[in-house]
């Protein structure tokens, strides 16, 4: 990739658009309702509002730093201008309530809103509002697609209706075409760069139905779309797997989806048809109810099965009301700032294998050691905490646990922290091993923890220490004069261990000892077994018999 | 008289509703589910074999839904046709003579006025011979105790469209739970997820319609 952050993200978007090289992976939140929650508004008096939606920008463009926006994520706004009554509600889009074809209105009745029907003139001057104000960032019309339009018009009936009458839904997705197209040159018109179809409720049509019902109109918006200089964008949600070839062959510029769909299938079969495509960052589990580090972490396995042709990172769909606006930021700052990207691609694979420390040999010292991973406890809430639980009860074992923090700020905290397989931010490894990952454990949990630890230490050391009792002696005679001694204590302690006899002088001075007899225990302690451990390891243990 | 059950099952399977109905094209003109149980039940054909023929038709398009060879248009026309002879058989269900696998609770959950996905699971279960309770959207946690109070050995299905909604998806559950701690919960829609589904308490999470009717077979044996 070209050097970072030289192009506007209205380049960057239309490059990754077109295939064509990027300086960096371009960035797409889609705030929709969710401005309303960064200023302080509810969803309602949000997406009713000009002003508050181009206030809503401004706050996501200052804190999120997009490539591009949304001007509003609402997909009833067609809906409504065309006679469907909404029901509002404070922390979402408005869902629609009624279906007019359902319900006694006549399809001929039907005709396309104008420009001043509706909120059509809202999100209108809010795209206005948002051009003036960011000219680098793409802004995204958004236009409901043809098939959902057609489905809030006449409700669940439809899929059946594709079965028993197909020329009445052929007419109304002829209809919804139209209210797209001229929805498309609307958006066109009040400065926006991408218009996107969105058209989630395909996810329940096989593709032989999207073939037949879905493909024409589709494709009909896209050639519009790009016959004015803009590009076109085809949202869908859900299980919608078995529909992306079609949807390719609507020939859009992008296709966007959301987890539901593995983001490889999608790129594979993306840029087999040179088409760019955008996702699929976890709404739920991640954005709303996750913390910063998952955040960054799914953001980088998008980033790293997107590639770096053509791919757009996004969320699944409209950012939930309530997203902690700190998970969006990790993601915004990880993106721009490649020191930070790289600590997260670091944190995700690892080092390679070679790299890996050998810590099978680790926690093998007298001490317990007590490892904090974090990522950096001045900078990170839970860093600190956990490593202000360790602090405190480390003077519980004085002399015995020793406890450090790595920084995974550091490259060698990322290989060690690699190394002992840890994988989540803050973590506490007790000689070695996982003990506590992600929540702070309470005070009486980590003093058991580390108990247990020298509990297992004790009987391992009972285990393989094995020793031996040296006699030194001028000659065998006064060797034999100790021996009954030593035979006595050893018979009460039950303990076999060899004796031997030392009559050789120089070898008596090399224990220095002047005077004989003499007795001499000698400790063995198997350390390693089978291989030769890291300096690093055999350091801690050359401290232990200084 | 095995003709005829074979017949209905492939009425059943392919959506065949009546004789008058076009879909689908290659049985056009021939009886449809409909009319082919009305002969059955005339020529004496047991109501539990009727609904047995049916059970089997709706199990096939099921399982061709699951290898993704149809989907919810396909499906919902099956239930459909099935519904067309549960008409015919409500009086042996009333005598007892026949019975439904279950009763099915069903709703979109309070402050979510998402009806479509809801609908569908309703329409599925209930041509997979479950009674089905349709509450409707935005339904509060007292109308289901209310519900689940009335009928004893019900199980319930929740549907939450929106991130926000999915709280009031948590507190339903806990509640039903509480004082109904037999009651089986299956939870769907589209923030939902397995994962979630467990946070919460709840007995499984259905990703579409079919998934719903494996869901509720496999609680209810």
């Amino acid at each position: 990739m070209a050097k970072s952050n030289v192009m506007t993200g209205r380049e960057r978007i239309r490059a990754a658009m077109a295939l064509k090289p990027v300086d960096r992976i371009p960035w797409l939140p889609f705030v929709g309702c969710h401005g309303g929650a960064l200023i302080g508004k509810k969803a309602g008096d949000y997406l009713r509002s000009a002003d508050r939606m181009a206030a809503g920008a401004a706050e996501a463009v200052r804190r999120y730093r997009p490539d591009g926006l949304p001007v509003a994520f609402d997909l009833q706004i067609e809906a409504e201008a065309l006679g469907c009554s909404l029901v509002w509600s404070d922390e979402n889009p408005p869902a629609v309530s009624s279906h007019p074809l359902a319900s006694g209105r006549a399809f001929s009745d039907l005709r396309i809103p104008a420009k001043d029907e509706g909120r059509i003139p809202v999100v209108l001057e809010a795209s206005r509002m948002m051009r003036k104000a960011h000219p680098d960032i793409a802004l995204y019309g958004l236009i409901t697609g043809p098939f959902t339009l057609a489905m809030h018009l006449y409700g669940t009936d439809l899929f059946m209706k594709m079965l028993e009458d197909e020329k009445s839904v052929h007419d109304l997705l002829a209809f919804t075409r139209d209210v797209g197209l001229r929805m498309a040159d609307y958006y066109t018109d009040a400065g926006c760069d991408v218009i996107a179809v969105v058209d989630p409720l395909t996810s329940q049509i096989g593709p032989d139905a999207f073939q037949k019902f879905v493909r024409n109109p589709a494709s009909a918006l896209f050639s519009h779309i790009r016959s004015s200089g803009r590009q076109g964008s085809f949202f869908v949600c859900g299980h919608a797997q078995q529909n992306i070839t079609e949807m390719c062959a609507c020939k859009p510029d992008n296709i966007s989806i959301d987890e539901n769909i593995p983001l490889d299938y999608v790129r594979d079969i993306c840029l087999e048809n040179r088409i760019s495509f955008g996702g699929n960052l976890q709404l739920t589990v991640v954005l709303l109810l996750g913390s910063p580090d998952d955040a960054r972490r799914n953001a980088v396995e998008c980033l790293e099965t997107g590639g770096e042709t053509g791919f757009i990172l996004a969320p699944g769909c409209d950012l939930p009301y309530a997203t902690p606006p700190s998970n969006i930021e990790a993601i915004a700052v990880m993106l721009q700032d490649p020191y930070q990207l790289e600590i997260a691609k670091a944190l995700k694979t690892g080092p390679k294998t070679r790299d890996l420390l050998d810590m099978s040999d680790y926690g093998q010292t007298g001490k317990v050691i007590v490892d904090i991973i974090t990522l950096d406890s001045e900078a990170c809430a839970p860093c600190q905490y956990m490593v202000e639980s360790v602090r405190q009860v480390a003077p519980e074992f004085e002399g015995i646990v020793e406890w450090r923090e790595h920084k995974i700020k550091h490259a060698d905290s990322v290989q060690f922290m690699t190394s002992l397989m840890v994988k989540n931010i803050p973590t506490i490894c007790i000689d070695g091993r996982i003990a506590f990952v992600s929540q702070i454990p309470p005070r009486e949990r980590l003093i058991a923890a580390i108990r247990r630890r020298i509990y297992e230490k004790l009987q391992y050391k009972i285990r393989t220490r094995r020793g031996e009792i040296l006699i030194l002696g001028k000659n065998d005679a006064e060797c034999d004069r100790a021996m009954p001694v030593l035979a006595q204590a050893l018979r009460e302690l039950g303990v076999e261990m060899p004796v031997t006899a030392v009559t050789d002088p120089g070898q008596i001075l090399s224990y220095g000892v002047a005077v004989t007899p003499a007795v001499v225990m000698v400790h063995y302690k198997v350390k390693a077994e089978g291989n030769v451990p890291a300096a690093a390891i055999i350091k801690e243990w050359i401290k232990e018999i200084q | 008289m095995e003709k005829l059950i074979e017949q209905l099952s492939i009425c059943i399977e392919s959506g065949k509703i009546n004789r008058n109905s076009g879909y689908p094209p290659q049985l056009k003109g021939q009886d449809g589910a409909d009319e082919i149980a009305r002969q059955a039940l005339e020529s004496g054909i047991k109501p539990s074999g009727i609904l047995e023929g049916c059970m089997a038709g709706m199990q096939r398009i099921g399982e061709r839904f699951g290898r993704n060879e149809v989907f919810v248009p396909e499906l919902l026309m099956a239930a459909k046709a099935m519904n067309t002879v549960m008409e015919h058989l409500k009086p042996y269900f009333q005598t007892g003579e026949v019975k439904r696998r279950g009763v099915f609770v069903v709703g979109t959950v309070a402050g979510d006025l998402h009806d479509i996905g809801k609908k569908l699971v309703a329409m599925v279960v209930e041509g997979n011979g479950w009674e089905v309770i349709d509450l409707g959207v935005d339904v509060s946690t007292e109308k289901f105790m209310e519900t689940v109070g009335q009928k004893p050995g019900c199980a319930v299905g929740l549907s939450a469209l929106l991130t926000t909604t999915m709280v009031n998806m948590e507190k339903t559950v806990k509640f039903i739970r509480d004082k109904y701690p037999q009651t089986k919960i299956l939870v769907g829609g589209a923030p939902v997820t397995l994962n979630y589904a467990n946070q919460i308490g709840a007995d499984g999470y259905a990703p579409d319609p079919q998934g719903a009717v494996h869901l509720l077979d496999r609680l209810a044996s």
